[in-house]
């Protein structure tokens, strides 16, 4: 009887294995919920083109894309003429960017209804009850896309789980490549998984004939990932829709620069068992600030919860970032504080982060060669400036060769005079340049400029 | 000596011979030894200094050696020769003479500014080994013409008393160097003597001499690979200088934390009379200029009433010197205009610091630090001048382990603020007494960061 049992055992855990022969047809539906997307960043002076991969998460045409699919400093109205193409696509069919989401940093769009019929939810393959979390050295495949030039050809990639660990998210780490950034993960018998995350970069050495000690790069592979967030960690928060392109509401504390406690620290000031996070400033007029947290403070648990163990220990700062881009502006966090020798309660009511440069307004004055962009609240306090009298402008950018550039200007710096009167608001500042621009026989102009400590004048030749 | 002796002789006979042959009819023979004898008085007051100075660039003690010229000035043996030849790192001078003895010396104080030092022989040592030496004198280098020939004897690349002849090619060259005495500032507060005498690295702390043998200058630095660009300190700031350093082992000089620029053009723009007043370029935050409200883009009239005249580069030292000549905490009554209108504000002096501090070495941390100075503060945009800056860690000992890193800012240690470079000294040596693991807490790019280090 026991062998018979054993026996048993043994054949269903050949069933949750993965048998080649039923893939290509668990493959041929599961690859529906790929993408692949296009998509325009402009500037000043060109546009480029970057793909990315995404997945399909409802019938509505959603798609998420993974954080680093879009680089977070580029204003949202630069993103032009987003495009979906199914797997081994050529035409593709337009979408609409719908923002990020603090939390997860996923991008969401949304795909337009012609390309619709083609696509397979994620979620379809969601089995009922709570998600399933891949089992170490479980066998697991996943999408990876080919890329344009290739009509975006789907191919299949599979491995087995080698480790999962919380980066805050739980992440499996299969031992090679599992799947694109982006792209879904299932098992062997077709259930979601997980959705590629960004790559780990792995060490190679390099010998060369100049150096035959073999000089170690680390190699980043963009296109396949052998890391995946587990489904548990994806599907409940499919929903996260931004209700805006700026993703707003931002819930907010102003703790800046937290820096992992190590655990050597952590031993010495008898916090052994204890992860924790140091506060190195505490920004002005921030919901931290109101609460009394003060720079220095360590923070050891939120609303009562330690804050949990993490390798490598500076994921403790992303799990801290969560904890506040779970919450709304409005809503109150408990942090438990080591000050000094003492353990303080800092309560705080999160408020909704000021203006971020990605969002401010910006004009660029192409005669005089230089974007001229709001001044905001990051932008006082990366200077130390106050950030009550947000005045002056910003220079992101400088036209190479142009009268700004010649006369020396340099991208971030920050315009606080111009022709000797103070640019107070940047209503009056794109005013006053406009003016200067459409004013062909001004032969100069002179700007009072801040870059690091120093603040300095310059010349602007204009004839 | 003694070719260096038929150089001088044949080139004085060219320049004879150009000047005419009634000349050298009258007294060729007098006239040539009593220049040689003058030259030769000359290269016998011209040494070699070697130095052994110590860095702590890599978190322990090292010891590099370097090669400089100089000038004996006084029959008492004092020694003028470069900031960047022997300062405060250096933990042994030895002096070679004309007779090719070798002599101790210490050092009686440094102006990297100027980028000047001044030695003292080792008195009891000439005497009881009955060294003989001679001096040299200063000549007026405001009296100086371009085109005037000159000559420079040092010690380039360790051959001693190397005798290179050119002409004065500017005499009020302006150079301002942010880090170019061994990473201090100079040149803010003189202009340099611009010479085609071959000056090559060992030259440096040699004089620049004239005809009659005088010392004009103090060769400082060349452009490498360039041909024949060499500068020299006039020997009008140089005699100051040594003053200076004689009476008080250092030069203090007072701050208010402006950076001129000259005006060049910019006159018509400001509504400005030609020669009037320099353009303030920036002013250093925290600075007492600052505090008066002073702001780049000003214009600075008058200090104290005498009139500022900032048109051309040449013209920043001397007023840079105007406001370092002033008793540090003095009240200086500056008037600038602004916009339209002039207005005055009363700026009271500090004393200039170096932005690079006092620096040390923690052996059995592994870690080599430097104080932060006010300057070093202000343009970190620090909060104030607490804390030492890691300038050097030894992989492998506590302080690397611990995970600090150079340009890291220590601010406190066992939870006691580091207010001075002696505080952590004292904490140092408490560890050193019974090593047990040490709270450090350090800043850099504004995130802080808590260390361990362990015995």
């Amino acid at each position: 009887m026991k062998r018979i049992l054993l026996f048993a055992a043994t054949l269903s855990a050949l069933g949750a294995g993965l048998r080649a022969a039923d893939i290509p047809a668990l493959w041929a539906e599961r690859v529906k919920c790929a993408v692949a997307v296009e998509y325009v960043t402009e500037s000043e002076l060109e546009r480029h083109t970057t793909i990315a991969y995404g997945t399909v998460v409802d019938g509505n045409g959603t798609i998420i894309l993974p954080s680093a699919a879009i680089d977070l400093r580029v204003p949202s109205n630069r993103l032009k003429d987003f495009k979906v193409y199914c797997p081994d696509d050529l035409d593709g069919a337009p979408a609409e960017y719908l923002g990020r989401d603090a939390l997860t940093g996923w991008h969401f769009l949304r795909a337009s209804a012609s390309i619709r019929s083609r696509l397979v939810p994620v979620t379809a393959f969601v089995g009922a009850g709570p998600a399933r979390e891949p089992a170490l050295a479980e066998d697991v495949w996943g999408v990876a896309l080919r890329n344009k030039d290739e009509d975006f050809t789907p191919y299949l990639m599979r491995s087995h789980v080698a480790l999962i660990e919380a980066l805050p998210q739980r992440t499996a780490i299969a031992q090679q490549e599992v799947a694109g950034p982006g792209l879904p993960v299932f098992d062997g018998e077709g259930r979601f998984l997980g959705i590629g995350a960004s790559s780990f970069g792995q060490t190679f050495l390099q010998f060369s004939n100049m150096d035959r000690g073999g000089m170690p790069v680390m190699l980043v592979n963009v296109e396949e990932s052998s890391a995946f967030l587990v489904a548990a960690e994806v599907i409940p928060n499919l929903g996260r829709i931004p209700h805006n392109v700026s993703g707003r509401p931002l819930a907010w504390l102003g703790a800046y620069g937290l820096q992992p406690m190590d655990r050597d620290v952590a031993v010495f000031l008898k916090l052994a068992s204890q992860s924790g996070a140091v506060v190195s400033e505490v920004l002005d007029g921030s919901p931290g600030e109101k609460a009394g947290l003060k720079a220095q403070d360590i923070i050891l648990a939120i609303d009562g919860q330690a804050l949990p163990h993490f390798k490598p220990e500076r994921v403790v700062v992303d799990y801290i970032d969560r904890v506040i881009a779970a919450h709304a502006p409005g809503d109150s966090l408990t942090l438990s504080v080591l000050r000094g020798t003492t353990r303080i309660e800092v309560k705080a009511v999160l408020g909704d982060e000021p203006k971020l440069a990605r969002e401010a307004a910006r004009k660029y004055f192409e005669k005089l060669g230089f974007t001229a962009r709001e001044f905001v609240y990051g932008d006082a306090v990366a200077r130390h400036a106050s950030t009550v009298a947000l005045a002056g402008f910003i220079v992101p950018f400088v036209k190479p060769n142009s009268p700004a550039d010649i006369a020396g200007l340099k991208p971030d710096d920050w315009v606080k005079e111009i022709d000797g009167a103070e640019a107070k608001t940047f209503g009056a500042a794109v005013e006053t340049l406009s003016a200067v621009e459409s004013d062909f026989l001004r032969s100069e102009m002179v700007l009072l400029v801040s870059r690091g400590s120093d603040t300095a004048v310059l010349r602007v030749k204009l004839r | 000596m003694k070719l260096a002796t038929v150089i001088l002789s044949s080139a004085r006979s060219i320049i004879a011979a150009a000047l005419g042959l009634g000349a050298c009819v009258l007294a060729p023979v007098p006239a040539r030894a009593a220049l040689s004898r003058g030259f030769e008085q000359l290269l016998d007051s011209v040494v070699r200094i070697d130095v052994r100075e110590v860095s702590f660039e890599d978190g322990s003690r090292r010891f590099n050696a370097s090669i400089g010229s100089g000038v004996i000035l006084s029959e008492d043996g004092l020694v003028l020769t470069n900031a960047h030849v022997a300062g405060p790192r250096a933990v042994e001078i030895t002096i070679t003479l004309a007779s090719l003895e070798q002599v101790g010396a210490k050092l009686v104080g440094w102006d990297h500014w100027t980028d000047l030092a001044l030695l003292r022989i080792n008195r009891d040592e000439v005497k009881r080994r009955g060294l003989k030496f001679r001096h040299a004198e200063f000549g007026d280098s405001d009296r100086l013409y371009v085109g005037q020939p000159v000559y420079a004897v040092g010690t380039p690349y360790g051959l001693a008393r190397t005798v290179t002849r050119g002409i004065i090619s500017n005499n009020n060259r302006y150079f301002e160097d942010a880090s170019g005495v061994d990473g201090y500032e100079t040149g803010a507060f003189n202009t340099w003597l611009q010479t085609d005498a071959a000056i090559n690295p060992g030259n440096s702390g040699g004089p620049l001499v004239t005809e009659d043998s005088k010392v004009v200058g103090i060769t400082s630095r060349a452009y490498l690979g360039a041909n024949n660009l060499g500068f020299a300190i006039p020997s009008s700031t140089a005699r100051r200088i040594v003053a200076g350093l004689v009476r008080d082992g250092s030069i203090t000089r007072s701050y208010i934390g402006i950076v001129p620029r000259a005006l060049q053009n910019l006159e018509s723009f400001y509504d400005l009379a030609l020669n009037t007043g320099v353009l303030i370029d920036s002013v250093e935050s925290g600075s007492p200029a600052a505090r008066a409200g002073l702001r780049a883009g000003d214009i600075l009239l008058s200090i104290d009433g005498r009139k500022l005249d900032g048109r051309f580069p040449e013209q920043l030292p001397p007023i840079q010197g105007l406001i370092a000549g002033q008793p540090v905490g003095s009240a200086l009554v500056l008037r600038y205009k602004r916009g339209a209108r002039d207005a005055s504000v009363t700026v009271v002096t500090e004393r200039l610091e170096s932005r690079i501090g006092e620096e040390w070495v923690f052996d059995a941390w592994g870690l080599a630090v430097r104080k932060v100075s006010r300057t070093f503060a202000r343009l970190n945009q620090l909060p104030d001048d607490a804390g030492v800056l890691v300038i050097g860690v030894q992989p492998g000992y506590p302080a690397d382990l611990a995970g600090l890193s150079r340009g890291d800012v220590i601010t406190k240690i066992d939870r006691r603020p580091v207010t001075s470079l002696e505080a952590a000294k004292a904490m140092y040596a408490a560890y050193a007494a019974k090593p047990a693991p040490v709270l450090f807490e350090a800043e850099r790019d504004r995130l802080v960061d808590l260390f361990i280090i362990k015995p």
